[in-house]
């Protein structure tokens, strides 16, 4: 050590204020009275809340804006999905002659596609001839 | 409350004091944490046995509270920059006025080191620590610890000079 160091370590420092000893002494004291189960809890919450403080300290900005931008997804998420059941609510329900109608139009409709479903159901029907008949009628 | 709390008071407070002051440099941080480490031993008395070099766990506890208090309230930058506005002086008052010009150019030139320079200068200079309990104390390799006071005490040496070569 050179005689700058000794000299800097000569220099006394500040003595501790006396009546603090009282305070933090009486301070120790609540510590053991607060192993109630609710300030255990407290203590608890504080642990973790330290703890979640460690790892967020870094770059509270960073995790402030990915946490905002999960609350704008969430948001835009939710009213997506409000819109839909309020446009199938304000559809009204079609009067008696719309149904009527359809009814109607479905029947025809059915009629029609069963008819030529008959229709392509009956194959050509086959008459086996002569081969002598045949030829006549070609020749006819 | 256990008298072994009372016990450790007496012989450390004056110490982790000095300690917390020098880094903090803020009366009201360091009594509140002088009071969180007692707290905390009340509490979980079973933190210090086993435990060889008392001084040496406590400083370390206390410089371990003194950098979560930093984080609570920000960046060490910050406190850093409030230094030169509100620091408190790690020394006592003197009434010669050379005395106490040096003790304040000194105090400053402190402030100005970062934190953890400081921790090391001041657990050398004033605790009378080897760098390898330095080392334990502030949970860094002892080669760091010792080139942290090497910067410092160039640092300190390079604003001083003048003023301790007309003081010698």
């Amino acid at each position: 050590m050179d005689d700058f160091e000794k000299q800097i370590q000569r220099q006394p420092l500040r003595h501790i204020p006396g009546e603090w000893r009282a305070e933090i002494l009486s301070a120790t004291d609540g510590a053991k009275i607060s192993r109630h189960p609710s300030l255990v809890t407290r203590h608890w919450l504080s642990t973790l809340n330290h703890q979640l403080s460690t790892i967020f300290w870094p770059h509270p900005k960073a995790w402030a804006g990915l946490a905002a931008a999960w609350i704008f997804i969430f948001a835009v998420n939710f009213s997506m999905r409000d819109k839909s059941p309020v446009v199938a609510e304000k559809v009204s329900p079609p009067s008696q002659e719309m149904i009527a109608e359809l009814k109607k139009e479905h029947r025809m409709y059915a009629e029609m596609i069963g008819a030529n479903q008959t229709r392509e159901a009956e194959p050509a029907k086959f008459f086996p001839r002569p081969r002598t008949e045949r030829v006549e009628i070609l020749t006819a | 409350m256990p008298a072994d709390i009372e016990r450790l008071y007496d012989e450390h407070t004056q110490a982790l004091y000095a300690f917390l002051l020098n880094f903090m440099r803020d009366e009201a941080d360091t009594r509140d944490l002088l009071q969180e480490i007692f707290v905390k031993l009340a509490r979980e008395p079973k933190l210090l046995s086993g435990v060889r070099d008392e001084r040496a766990f406590l400083v370390r506890l206390a410089h371990n509270a003194a950098i979560d208090l930093m984080r609570r309230r920000g960046t060490r930058e910050k406190i850093k920059e409030n230094f030169a506005a509100e620091a408190v002086s790690p020394f006592a008052a003197t009434a010669d006025p050379d005395e106490k010009f040096f003790r304040d150019e000194l105090a400053n030139a402190l402030a100005e080191l970062p934190p953890d320079q400081r921790a090391v200068v001041h657990l050398k200079l004033w605790e009378g620590l080897t760098f390898e309990k330095i080392a334990a104390a502030l949970e860094i390799p002892p080669n760091t610890a010792a080139s942290r006071y090497r910067y410092s005490l160039d640092k300190l040496r390079g604003r001083l000079r003048p003023l301790y070569e007309e003081i010698k």
